[in-house]
């Protein structure tokens, strides 16, 4: 296996990438996810395997100094087994071959004259250009002939996808790709939102999936959003977290009126649309108050839960929304406990919080999971259109 | 919605200025300063951010021409596509990033979502504050040079992502396309993306405009000349 040097894909394969394998990094334009590459680039290097790297469009100096800026010098290209094609051999073969067949032939040769002298173990494809100068199959003939001796060399290209889902299926049946790893963005600027998806893996039945992730240090670090899920004291929150979640943990004492209440942050995870999402259940009483500013701070998105039956609580609630508001965040409103009288209308609801109809709200139990799926749907929907 | 004033009263006071996530394309024969006039259309305003992406001119002079025509440098970012190729070592500032070449089209999406997504953090004016959220304007300098580099179909689909992109975040975005050297197929299929065009032509060393896609401008051709950043409608 060739470590991918992202720990928590490299979980999610298996412990890394299979020798002798395809892999594609697609990326789409605008997402920072160049990372990838270099850290497999990386790991592969440090474990002695012997690397070729294609680079039609920069020139090995300008891809140094790249990697430098980007990975720091843990990435030694200079005393490490590393040979290059680049956009100087690349602009070489176009002058001196008249013809696309002839050009794919230099290609080829080059590429198979590298690998066997350098006796190569991975070659690390930076595809657009090749795919625009020779088209998908013919791109990929130039890479695969290197691949066709006794010695199972590993091919990892990275490609800005124009295409979208469409290339990515022609990876996958037409071209056999064992590993296909979309990396993505939710392009809106704050916060920004990178995520990768596994789509596709020969080797093991992996579900598809998506994680998001940031770029701190050098490094991909798989990224948990967090909701947080706020309200007064008694509304429901724990329940609501603990009915979310696939897993969860909660710390509650008795309090003066006999009743459970939070005082630390509930936690629950969960699956929700390929994402892996983290909800924060902040205790309700005022004297916690102070640990709502931070727990905002990270936050995509926040579920206020209130009890539709207590019209005294409802002030309380109205301070909380003034802090969320100041954040600039999507929040939603879940009125909980619906299936007891005396259940406030919604139009009383929203006068005493100071909300518009552009707020959901939604009447709950949040002892249901489908009611309790059902607002988490509507905020993860309001989180990725939200306009900042 | 925020309006982009272009500078110009005689359209501003008709059409009040491009409204937010107006992508024009700016047609232009060569030796016709059509760089001056996009310049002068990016230029930020007051609490505003204008971004170039140069594949023609270095980044110190895309800002020093910013600067010439009254632009406040803090709130002037260029992705310089040119700059690298002789100096590999040259590292990205907050307002100046550098991409390979002009066929570096992975690296120019990576550096426009950064800077954007500076701006938006308010780190990109050294602590000067802005308006937020956060007026942009974008010029691409040029298509020209893009498509001397890249396929049509390829810049097309890249540009369409930029495009979307710039309505998103509710900037404007202004291309310099040159009008002679690309045929009819190359011009529509790039129009496609727009919507808003002005076309520059030159007579007898006159400089025209016209603008079509503007509400309330008229298509007619107009006799303009621009002088450190201020395009000026001539009678």
């Amino acid at each position: 296996m060739i470590s991918t040097g992202v720990s928590g894909l490299d979980e999610m394969l298996g412990s890394g990438i299979p020798r002798g394998s395809k892999a594609l990094y697609s990326l789409e334009p605008g997402v920072n996810g160049q990372l990838f590459m270099i850290s497999t680039l990386s790991c592969a290097l440090a474990r002695g395997l012997s690397c070729l790297v294609i680079l039609p469009n920069t020139t090995v100096g300008a891809f140094r100094n790249d990697v430098a800026a980007m990975y720091g010098a843990r990435l030694d290209l200079v005393s490490k087994p590393v040979v290059f094609i680049d956009a100087i051999d690349r602009e070489r073969i176009q002058k001196s071959a008249r013809s696309d067949e002839a050009r794919a032939r230099e290609w080829q040769e080059r590429v198979r004259k590298a690998c066997e002298d350098h006796k190569v173990d991975v070659i690390f494809a930076y595809f657009d250009l090749l795919y625009e100068d020779f088209s998908l199959e013919k791109a990929m003939k130039i890479l695969d002939s290197a691949r066709g001796g006794g010695k199972k060399v590993t091919l990892i290209v990275e490609h800005l996808n124009l295409e979208g889902a469409p290339l990515l299926e022609r990876f996958i049946r037409e071209l056999s790709f064992d590993l296909v790893l979309a990396i993505r963005s939710s392009f809106r600027p704050v916060p920004h939102f990178n995520y990768f998806t596994l789509v596709h893996t020969s080797w093991a039945p992996l579900p598809v999936r998506s994680v998001p992730f940031i770029i701190a240090d050098g490094r991909v670090i798989p990224y948990i959003p967090r909701i947080v899920v706020t309200g007064p004291s008694n509304s429901g929150k724990s329940t609501f977290v603990t009915n979310a979640s696939d897993e969860g943990h909660s710390i509650d004492r008795r309090g003066s009126d006999g009743d459970k209440t939070t005082v630390a942050m509930d936690f629950g995870w969960l699956r929700w649309k390929d994402f892996d999402i983290t909800l924060y259940g902040t205790p309700g009483h005022t004297r916690f108050d102070p640990l709502l500013p931070p727990y905002l701070r990270h936050a995509m998105g926040v579920i206020l839960v209130i009890d539709a039956t207590k019209p005294d609580k409802l002030p309380r609630a109205r301070h909380l929304i003034e802090m969320i508001t100041k954040r600039k965040i999507p929040y939603i409103v879940a009125a909980n406990k619906n299936d007891l009288p005396d259940v406030l209308e919604e139009a009383e609801i929203r006068k005493a919080l100071g909300i518009g109809g552009d707020i959901p709200l939604f009447f709950i139990s949040a002892q249901k999971r489908s009611d309790v799926q059902l607002v988490l749907e509507s905020l993860v929907d309001s989180i990725m259109q939200f306009s900042y | 919605m925020y309006s982009y004033k272009t500078g110009i009263a005689q359209i501003d006071q008709i059409s009040g200025g491009f409204e937010a996530g107006t992508n024009i394309l700016l047609l232009a024969p060569p030796m016709s300063y059509a760089d001056q006039l996009a310049y002068a259309l990016t230029k930020p305003l007051q609490g505003e951010y204008a971004i170039v992406l140069s594949t023609n001119e270095r980044a110190a002079e895309v800002i020093d021409a910013f600067k010439l025509a009254g632009a406040d440098k803090h709130f002037t970012g260029v992705i310089d596509a040119i700059t690298k190729s002789s100096t590999p070592s040259i590292a990205d500032t907050q307002r100046m990033m550098f991409v390979s070449s002009p066929t570096d089209l992975t690296g120019i999406g990576i550096k426009f979502s950064n800077m954007i997504e500076t701006i938006f953090e308010g780190e990109f004016s050294d602590g000067e504050a802005g308006l937020f959220p956060p007026p942009i304007r974008f010029c691409v300098n040029s298509i020209s040079t893009l498509l001397m580099y890249r396929r049509l179909e390829v810049l097309y689909q890249f540009l369409h992502v930029l495009t979307a992109k710039l309505k998103k975040i509710e900037g404007v975005g202004i291309y310099l396309l040159n009008s002679e050297s690309f045929d009819d197929k190359t011009l529509s299929l790039i129009k496609q993306l727009m919507n808003c065009v002005i076309e520059i032509k030159i007579e007898q060393n006159v400089s025209y405009l016209r603008v079509q896609g503007l509400q309330g401008v008229s298509g007619d051709w107009m006799k303009f000349s621009v002088s450190k950043g201020q395009v000026t409608i001539l009678p």
